[in-house]
């Protein structure tokens, strides 16, 4: 079985496995060296593994590094922000005075989500109730709601045609052109606005 | 859409409980036959038999329409609230306060020209921010964080101009204000004239021009603003744009039109919108879902197709926004004289009071 497609080629991750044998026997039978010949002891005559090279210059460390650890470690980490009586008093003000404003900001933000859902909820609930002739039928003649949609009142499929179809979420979310993707930017672009587009 | 509140109320309804007397009143005809419970049913009639009318007419009905409220979504960010302004940058100035000094080594390589022209303008400027005025977060006058009412650094356009002269400046000492910013461009004109007759002075103000032109933001105010151009749609870059049609009786609305046979709202969505405003705008329908609705009745003398038994129509808008293009009313097939691209306060000046009332609720706020 050839298993020297599994032998890693790096150093680091190469089981002593490999080698010891060799070394091992070298131990076990020393070379009989002869005294008028100066060989060293026979290596192994080939090896995959890298040497580790020797580092012929001192430990040098990136001056990035260096300047991330100077900054990181700085004596005022972190800064301590001292303020007088009255700063610290304007400072608070600021303060509530932002907390306040978010507040108002995020309330006027729900409440235009709130107007529009409502409009689209009373929208769909005069669709349900709608019949073919464009009146408004009662409870019991119009079909299912939510997740019941589908389901039919007491006047069959007359009632709510549309707003079954409008509940359909079929290719709903496969048809988002990519130019819906526009962020919104500070300055507003060179050409402006692409009046001249042509289908 | 999941509408799914006034649960109890409706399974009651559902399970066979006489309806209440408004809802009873106000289906006068298409529902009286059915709306009724069995108990009351015998009642009912006799009461019918006995107080109305024969029928010689058809029972009335309304026009079913399906309206497109095709808008332009805002093109730039809003402008900031004062209160938002003062309030970034009073944080961008104590953050000065706040942060570690800047690692000039961690971007810039020593002695190189860029490290140079950093250390120039950190000593002019005292800050590694560039827009928020001269001041130091370290040393004696770091408490004197906070500006004076008003000091120009707190208008954005000041700001916007110092980030714009950041990058068009070397730092050097030489350099105005005023003279560096045009400097690039007469420095391309005059290199192609007086490059025979180059003069030690003209070599050391080219010298100084390091930077390429920055180009100038384009204003937040365009020129259809100015002109109060009102069928562009390069104007209001802040607000969404709403479309609105002016129909045969002069009255400015949404482009609507009755849903023929079988289609759905969407796709009589996308017919009005090629029948009115023809094929050259790129839009989309957003969703099967209509987004608002209107409820019109005739006046009694009003005039209104001779066989047609409407008492008024049901309008239902579906949204659509549109990313290119303009409308085009030639030839359109629903009669339309005039359009305009409006906002949402302009459009409550121009449309009817009740009409306002149906659509005001879907409208985006900006």
């Amino acid at each position: 079985m050839n298993l020297s497609i599994f032998r890693p080629t790096s150093r680091h991750l190469t089981p002593s496995t490999f080698r010891t044998p060799t070394l091992l026997r070298q131990n076990a039978r020393p070379t009989i060296s002869k005294p008028t010949t100066t060989t060293p002891a026979p290596r192994a005559p080939f090896s995959a593994t890298t040497f580790l090279q020797k580092r012929k210059t001192k430990n040098l460390t990136d001056p990035r590094i260096t300047a991330i650890r100077y900054h990181l470690t700085h004596p005022l980490t972190p800064r301590p922000l001292r303020f007088s009586r009255t700063r610290y008093l304007r400072h608070w003000t600021i303060h509530r005075a932002w907390l306040l404003f978010l507040r108002k900001q995020r309330w006027t933000q729900e409440r235009a989500l709130e107007r529009q859902y409502m409009s689209m909820r009373a929208a769909c609930e005069a669709l349900r109730l709608l019949d073919d002739k464009g009146n408004t039928v009662s409870e019991a003649e119009a079909g299912g709601f939510g997740a019941d949609a589908g389901s039919l009142g007491a006047r069959g499929r007359e009632v709510g045609r549309l707003y079954r179809s409008a509940m359909s979420k079929k290719k709903v979310w496969g048809s988002v052109p990519v130019e819906y993707a526009r962020a919104q930017v500070d300055f507003p672009s060179r050409e402006g606005w692409n009046h001249a587009w042509m289908r | 859409m999941n509408a799914g509140q006034q649960t109890a109320r409706r399974l009651a309804a559902r399970a066979g409980r006489p309806v209440c007397r408004s809802c009873r009143s106000r289906n006068t005809y298409a529902t009286a036959a059915a709306a009724s419970a069995p108990v009351e049913a015998p009642i009912q009639q006799a009461h019918q038999a006995q107080h109305t009318p024969p029928v010689t007419v058809a029972a009335p009905s309304y026009a079913i329409n399906a309206g497109v409220v095709l808008s332009r979504p805002p093109l730039i960010t809003r402008d900031l609230h004062p209160l938002e302004a003062a309030f970034f940058l009073y944080q961008r100035r104590l953050n000065e306060r706040l942060a570690l000094p800047f690692a000039r080594y961690f971007y810039f390589k020593k002695k190189t020209p860029a490290d140079l022209e950093w250390k120039r303008k950190i000593k002019q400027r005292l800050t590694p921010a560039r827009d928020i005025g001269r001041y130091e977060g370290y040393g004696e006058e770091s408490w004197n964080d906070e500006l004076l009412i008003n000091a120009p650094e707190s208008e954005i356009a000041w700001q916007v101009e110092q980030l714009l002269q950041d990058a068009e400046k070397t730092g050097a000492e030489g350099e105005g204000a005023g003279e560096n910013s045009n400097v690039p461009s007469t420095e391309t004109t005059e290199a192609g004239e007086k490059s025979s007759t180059a003069t030690p002075v003209q070599q050391g103000s080219a010298r100084k021009v390091e930077h390429e032109p920055i180009e100038r933001p384009m204003p937040r105010i365009t020129e259809a603003d100015e002109k109060g151009d009102l069928k562009s749609l390069n104007r209001a870059l802040q607000r969404t744009l709403y479309l609105l049609v002016k129909d045969r009786e002069g009255r400015w609305m949404f482009p609507q039109d009755k849903i023929i046979g079988k289609e759905n709202l969407h796709l009589a969505a996308e017919r009005i919108l090629v029948q009115s405003s023809g094929l050259n705008m790129n839009t989309w329908i957003v969703g099967n879902v209509p987004i608002g609705h209107h409820e019109h009745n005739f006046l009694p003398g009003a005039a209104k197709p001779v066989d047609s038994t409407d008492i008024g129509y049901k309008t239902f808008f579906m949204k659509a926004r549109i990313m290119a293009g303009q409308a085009n009313l030639t030839d359109n097939k629903l009669g339309l004289a005039d359009f305009k691209w409006l906002s949402r306060e302009e459009m409550e000046k121009v449309v009817e009071k009740k009409y306002w009332h149906s659509i005001k609720n879907m409208l985006a706020e900006r």
